[in-house]
């Protein structure tokens, strides 16, 4: 061997060497391979970890990865690039119509998932770029010190009524949270089942009346979450889920069902997903009732799959927005009417968002 | 051999040059990406600055992110500049001391860091109980989402960069300088005024530049402490990207408060000249 042949074989290995560490080396199983998944991070995560990847891993052979947060701004920047290192994501149907708009998703396959769990599942979370994996709703989330139970405003009137429900309010801005016209139309009387169409202006109307008793508009439910178990908001419009959860932990806080607005979090495939037949076992497995129900008493968000409300006691099932008795007093956000493009190109998702922006700045 | 060529082969060209080809790869390429994205979608546009003239909106926003930058520096220079004066003056071992009291706050998450202030200044926040239970005052005091929570929480992280290029300069003064005005009769404030501030001048130019530049690029803060008189720059940003994925919009956006700091930044180095503000050329 010469002797610069030498030298560059000691160099690979010092390289190899140096840059070992940061390199996960996984030891050598039956490993078909790693499928990328994206969630939000938190308890959710550690369920999904508990519950489902083991089932999916034994069944397929893939290891699952898991990354966190789902941003959308990342996966289109990725797709742009070229460089997709995601396989499957959870996000919101806002996030959704976002990438669907800018082609970043791949539409899914729904012959791989069982007939039997879509059987399940409400039409509304089965769309052609997102399958729904978690309910949460849009709701009066109260503190309980402030607005003792039984004397909290049980519907949007009421918490637009700062006169006999006196105490700061706190409404999203910002976060990617589209306005809450809906609660301002159901507070201005337009009964549930005549509230799409929006009435957009009048919503607005309302908004100006409710802008004046706002303590805070947070910024992301955490903060929602913190203001209203300090006490620094009285009432809010929040994830009533995450009420519950800060409920479980001690925080004054409690949830006021009636009158909610559910939404989910959907299973999508990033666009240029390396193995799509894979990612869709990966969902069809997590869609399984009983794993949902075993999430579901970890992290108490609605499992998508009503199949798991018999494997969950009545009283987890109490506290879960998806409930049979609570479920029946809310209703369905409509996707559909925020992602229709208007005239001009722009959805109302993003004409009112930025709209929303406008009229705040502006105030 | 033209000039430039043999300023590459200079040594000065040699000691510069790792650092431009860091900056150009890093910092330069990508910035003129985004300004290319401002003006392309995807062929050549103006569109996005004419929307971006037509709404008022993001013009109150520039002016609130301005507001906020310059009070912020306004208070850190005030707050800092005595304290720089106590660390140039002081022993060696109180000095210490104050360096690394300055320091701690480095030490936690600006994101933590925000989030105690809504404990701190909250209406059942220890601040309102200690104001309430003196009888100061009857009712808690609105300290959070307005100006006072945001100027609270961005002077607290951004002090240290004003103190700091301050004591850089002020340690440097040849203290010799003061005490030859007092012999010669001037009266202390005289001697302050006359002698030591002038001197100091270059630290105050550096560290206000600093602070202003920091705050005109917060984001987390005033989203958490302030209220909608708060909205900046900043944060309407980072809804065209993360909310609406308009990335061209918000590289126009990014560009417009690119071009007003290159602005500010080039009228002071026009009127104090850019040596003086950063302090260079003292002490040859």
């Amino acid at each position: 061997m010469k002797r610069r042949e030498i030298l560059k074989r000691a160099g690979i290995v010092a390289a190899a060497a140096v840059a070992g560490p940061f390199f996960h080396v996984r030891p050598a199983r039956a490993d078909k391979g790693d499928l990328v998944v994206v969630s939000w991070g938190g308890d959710y995560d550690q369920a999904l970890r508990d519950f489902v990847f083991p089932a999916f891993e034994k069944a397929t052979g893939y290891t699952v990865k898991l990354d966190a947060p789902p941003e959308t701004a990342k996966v289109k920047a990725m797709v742009q690039s070229g460089n997709v290192s995601w396989d499957v994501i959870m996000t919101d149907t806002p996030a959704v119509q976002a990438l669907v708009k800018d082609s970043l998703l791949e539409p899914l396959d729904y012959a791989v998932i069982d007939k039997a769990k879509l059987g399940r599942i409400p039409r509304e979370l089965q769309q052609q770029y997102a399958l729904g994996q978690r309910i949460y709703s849009f709701n009066i989330v109260y503190n309980t010190n402030s607005m003792p139970k039984a004397k909290h405003p049980r519907n949007w009137a009421e918490v637009w009524d700062a006169k006999n429900f006196p105490g700061g309010r706190t409404f999203n801005f910002q976060g990617g949270i589209a306005p809450q016209l809906e609660a301002a139309l159901l507070a201005d009387g337009v009964p549930v089942d005549k509230l799409y169409p929006l009435d957009v202006e009048r919503a607005w109307r309302m908004m100006d009346k409710l802008k004046p008793i706002v303590a805070k508009w947070y910024t992301s439910h955490a903060q929602a979450i913190q203001l209203l178990s300090a006490g620094e908001a009285s009432v809010g419009n929040t994830i009533g889920p995450r009420g519950i959860t800060a409920k479980k932990a001690g925080a004054p806080v409690d949830v006021e069902y009636n009158q909610g607005k559910l939404a989910s979090d959907n299973w999508c495939l990033v666009k240029g997903v390396r193995n799509k037949k894979v990612a869709m076992e990966f969902i069809n497995t997590a869609l399984d009732p009983k794993m949902q129900a075993s999430i579901a008493q970890k992290v108490p968000y609605g499992p998508s799959n009503t199949g798991a409300f018999e494997f969950l006691s009545a009283q987890d099932a109490a506290d879960l927005t998806t409930s049979p008795e609570n479920i029946k007093q809310q209703f369905w956000w409509n996707t559909d009417w925020w992602s229709a493009p208007g005239p001009d190109g722009k959805s109302p998702r993003e004409a009112q968002g930025e709209r929303f922006a406008k009229w705040m700045i502006n105030s | 051999m033209g000039r430039a060529a043999r300023f590459w082969r200079s040594r000065e060209g040699a000691l510069v040059l790792p650092a431009l080809a860091f900056y150009v790869l890093v910092y330069l390429y990508p910035l003129s990406r985004i300004v290319g994205w401002s003006f392309f979608d995807p062929d050549f546009t103006l569109k996005f600055y004419r929307e971006l003239l037509a709404e008022p909106a993001y013009f109150k926003a520039l002016r609130n992110t301005l507001e906020i930058s310059v009070l912020v520096t306004l208070i850190s220079l005030m707050l800092g500049y005595p304290l720089a004066y106590l660390m140039t003056t002081t022993s060696a071992r109180a000095r210490r001391v104050l360096t690394v009291l300055i320091l701690v706050p480095f030490w936690t998450s600006i994101l933590v860091r925000t989030f105690a202030w809504l404990v701190i200044l909250g209406n059942n926040g220890l601040v309102n109980r200690a104001l309430l239970d003196l009888g100061l005052v009857e009712f808690p005091q609105k300290l959070l989402f307005n100006m006072v929570g945001v100027q609270v929480g961005m002077v607290h992280v951004l002090l240290p960069f004003m103190v700091f290029p301050l004591y850089g300069v002020m340690s440097r003064i040849d203290l010799n300088v003061v005490r030859v005005a007092r012999s010669l009769g001037a009266v202390p404030r005289k001697a302050f005024l006359y002698v030591f501030l002038p001197l100091s001048l270059p630290g105050v130019g550096a560290g206000c530049i600093l602070v202003f530049l920091l705050a005109i690029g917060f984001y987390v803060t005033p989203a958490l402490l302030g209220g909608p008189g708060q909205i900046t720059l900043a944060t309407m940003i980072d809804m065209m990207i993360n909310t609406f994925l308009n990335f061209g919009f918000a590289a126009t956006l990014g560009v417009l408060l690119l071009a007003v700091v290159g602005g500010i930044f080039g009228l002071f180095s026009g009127l104090m000249g850019l040596n003086r503000i950063l302090g260079a050329g003292e002490g040859r």
